[in-house]
């Protein structure tokens, strides 16, 4: 997996079990994780900050949802994928946007961030 | 009086009528529209009602049936002419008696010369016209005896011998008067059948003078017969001794024949009536008894008589008791008034007591020529019809129960989609009354597209028949959303043809919501379930490090597991509601040592489940490494848990500390593993505040501060 060595991840994850988890997973990977953030306000500041090369959103944030996170990457040109145990999208983003399914495996992940990486 | 229109009379209005009011004859004024706006007091008197009624009245009512279509006629043709016209015919007045009335009618002009109706004067000719009867009846009576083409006359001696015969009485008997006159006698011509009955009465007439006038048969030289009517007186020499018989002979045959035929077509009609069931029954009103037809016995379940009559009291007393009077009052009405009536009553049976209904039809059939009032009645039994009839309005009943009481909606419709009935349960569900319903669309009752699904299926119904099933949004009158599941069918005419609509509609807003509840529900323990395995794939994760010796890396797996599924047990509890942090607190704690060992001190806090998972997780982290290293790896260790609800410049705050005592000396480790992690980035994280551990000599310290969890209140 030398090919996303270097490659900096946002990862928005409200639960801190799971988001170490993915953070274990990255760090494998050779990955550099930005975050984590747990919430909804947190994400969408480290969105706007930059500093990273992709992203990855739990879609759904302690009942909130990651929409508004994806909107200002997507306004800002940064690619992302979705996390979620269950369920589609979030209405507005089709099939270009990759759905990385709960519990993770390391090769779907790493599938989603080769399609996902400049 | 004040009815009378504003219309000039032809002389002044108040001497007018008290001319009129004084004749004795009958005076009425007529309106264009043929109504009538005065009639005058012996107009009223006739009829015998009162004046308004008088105004009213029908007079086509009381014509005799023989003058009515000659009168009807004259008078239509009369009052089209706008002249003068003359009626003549028999009315009934008041008494029930025929009077014969001579009216006048001339027509009245306002002063510019338009016609404005008819004044009319009517006078009584009874009087004159019987007489006139009576004289035409006598001249046609002599006019027969004179005619020698109508009458026959034959003179015989007191043996019977021929002596005198007319051409008409040759003609009539079939015998030339040479044969007649040359010793024939009248009992040779006579009938054998006949004789028995005419001897005794040619003889008695012989004898003492008695005339008598009988109807007999004459066999013809041909063999043929022929019906006479003689009409037979003696007479006498002057000095009184009776010398011979003379007769008047009238040809009846043709009557006979006629009456035979009535005789046999009244005979059909009594057949074709009893077929029907229907039983015929007469009155003489003056000995209140009559014939019965043969089924009339039966049908009131009395034995057949040989002299089939009847009376009017066997009749009443076979009424049900309850029935009893009205019957007696409508005969009596018609006896009296010669009013007709149709009843229908019960009767009980004579021979088995059992009850049956009757429907009855009589009338009074008044001759007007003296003869007595008749009364004719038929009646037939409607019991089958009545049971039915109550069955169909119990049935009925039945059906308007259910369509009233039912929780389903219950609507038909015109092809044209307008509402013709609704029950109840529509009108309590959609809001609006049953008035505003009925004769409005069913398009007024839900949204355009809503009506485009409905005219869809019933397009469907149209072409291919059977039945619908839908679910349709309607608009309640409050603008609320009904979701109804309709079943609908066409109902069919006799031919087949689609004549209405009838619908069935059940209420699913509520099973909808349920649906859509449960669905939701569904997707949310998905979510749990995804979410809880991928929490515990990261407690895998971090308890099967490669540094770690597998038993050491089961157990901890195994505890975190258990942590994981104690707090599980308590949101599953609360049904994922709020729940007590005091409780998560102590439920962690629980495996790790016994309660003494733990001393727990705070308010009562309520938490979010997933920060209550959160809490669980980092306390086990705690008790665990307290348990290897800490406070409770000594039995004298002890553990206290601190929080208290801070305030830090009005916003509130959570301030929790985790401090052991009792325990070896504390040494710092050299790295920092899972529970670390998950106590110092994982609560805070979740908390989004502070988790410090210190790693104190004499014991481990645990601060946190935290924004008060959301749902702490």
């Amino acid at each position: 997996m030398s090919g996303l060595r270097g490659l900096r991840v946002l990862v928005v994850e409200d639960e801190p079990v799971v988001a170490m988890y993915l953070e274990d997973l990255l760090e494998a990977l050779g990955c550099e994780t930005i975050g984590p953030a747990s919430r909804l306000a947190d994400g969408l500041a480290l969105a706007e900050g930059g500093g990273f090369d992709v992203a990855i959103l739990d879609i759904n944030l302690s009942g909130e949802r990651s929409t508004p996170i994806a909107e200002a990457l997507r306004a800002r040109g940064l690619p992302f994928a979705f996390a979620s145990g269950y369920g589609a999208p979030p209405e507005g983003f089709g099939k270009n946007v990759p759905m990385i399914e709960k519990p993770y495996r390391e090769a779907q992940l790493a599938d989603a961030l080769a399609r996902l990486r400049p | 009086m004040t009815d009378a229109p504003a219309e000039p009379l032809p002389v002044g209005e108040d001497e007018f009528r008290m001319i009129a009011d004084s004749a004795p004859v009958a005076v009425w004024v007529t309106r264009l529209d043929r109504k009538r706006s005065f009639v005058n007091r012996a107009y009223v008197a006739f009829l015998g009602v009162s004046y308004q009624e008088a105004l009213d009245f029908d007079w086509r009512r009381i014509i005799h049936p023989d003058d009515a279509a000659q009168v009807l006629a004259q008078s239509v043709a009369g009052e089209a002419s706008l002249g003068t016209f003359e009626l003549e015919g028999r009315y009934r007045n008041v008494h029930g008696e025929w009077r014969w009335l001579h009216s006048t009618s001339q027509p009245r002009r306002d002063a510019q010369g338009h016609h404005i109706g008819f004044i009319g004067v009517a006078h009584d000719v009874t009087e004159a016209k019987t007489a006139e009867l009576a004289l035409r009846e006598r001249e046609a009576q002599l006019s027969a005896f004179i005619s020698q083409t109508t009458a026959g006359f034959a003179q015989v001696d007191i043996e019977g011998r021929f002596t005198l015969v007319n051409d008409r009485f040759c003609e009539i008997a079939g015998w030339s008067r040479d044969a007649l006159m040359g010793g024939m006698t009248m009992q040779q011509i006579t009938h054998p059948d006949d004789l028995a009955r005419n001897l005794p009465l040619f003889e008695k007439v012989v004898r003492d003078g008695t005339p008598y006038t009988h109807e007999k048969r004459y066999v013809r030289k041909d063999g043929g017969v022929v019906w006479v009517n003689n009409s037979v007186a003696v007479i006498r020499r002057p000095t009184g001794e009776p010398f011979g018989v003379l007769s008047v002979t009238l040809d009846v045959t043709q009557r006979r024949a006629d009456e035979d035929a009535l005789r046999k077509s009244e005979e059909t009609l009594r057949l074709a009536t009893e077929a029907a069931g229907m039983a015929t029954w007469e009155l003489d009103l003056d000995t209140m008894e009559g014939a019965w037809s043969p089924n009339r016995f039966d049908l009131l379940g009395m034995p057949h008589r040989p002299d089939p009559r009847g009376s009017f009291d066997e009749w009443i007393a076979r009424a049900h008791p309850d029935d009893r009077a009205m019957v007696r009052e409508a005969a009596m009405r018609c006896f009296t008034a010669g009013e007709p009536y149709a009843i229908t009553y019960r009767i009980v049976r004579a021979e088995d007591g059992a009850e049956r209904w009757l429907q009855s039809h009589g009338s009074r059939i008044d001759y007007g020529d003296g003869r007595p009032s008749r009364f004719v009645g038929v009646s037939f039994d409607v019991t089958d019809r009545k049971r039915a009839e109550q069955e169909l309005r119990e049935s009925e009943a039945r059906f308007r129960t259910i369509f009233e009481q039912a929780n389903d909606f219950l609507i038909t419709t015109t092809l044209d989609n307008r509402v013709t009935s609704v029950n109840p349960a529509v009108v309590e569900a959609i809001g609006y009354r049953e008035d505003e319903i009925l004769g409005r669309s069913i398009r007024d009752f839900m949204d355009e597209d809503q009506f485009a699904i409905g005219m869809d299926a019933f397009n469907r119904k149209l072409q291919h028949g059977g039945s619908t099933r839908l679910t349709l949004k309607l608009r309640a009158k409050d603008g609320r959303e009904l979701i109804w599941e309709v079943n609908s069918r066409l109902n069919l005419d006799a031919q087949g043809r689609p004549v209405a609509l009838h619908a069935i509609g059940r209420d699913m807003t509520e099973a909808k919501r349920a649906e859509a509840h449960l669905r939701l529900l569904i997707d949310e323990l998905n979510h749990r379930v995804k979410n809880t395995l991928a929490i515990v794939q990261g407690i895998a994760r971090q308890s099967f490090k490669d540094d770690v010796p597998p038993p050491r890396a089961r157990a901890a797996f195994e505890g975190r597991l258990a942590a994981l599924s104690e707090a599980h047990n308590l949101l599953t509890r609360e049904h994922w509601g709020l729940v007590s942090m005091r409780r998560i607190i102590e439920d962690a704690l629980r495996p790790h040592g016994e309660p003494s060992r733990f001393a727990l001190d705070g308010p009562d806090l309520s938490i979010q489940p997933k920060t209550a998972i959160s809490l669980a997780l980092a306390i086990h982290e705690l008790a665990t490494n307290a348990v290897k290293h800490g406070a409770l790896s000594r039995p004298e260790g002890r553990i206290a848990v601190h929080w208290r609800r801070a305030h830090v410049g009005g916003v509130a705050r959570l301030a929790l500390r985790w401090e052991e005592a009792g325990g070896p000396p504390v040494v710092a480790p050299t790295r920092r593993g899972f529970g670390t992690r998950m106590i110092e980035r994982g609560l805070a994280a979740e908390l989004g505040g502070t988790v410090r551990i210190e790693f104190r000599p004499d014991g481990l310290v645990c601060i946190v501060d935290a924004p008060l969890p959301e749902g702490a209140a």
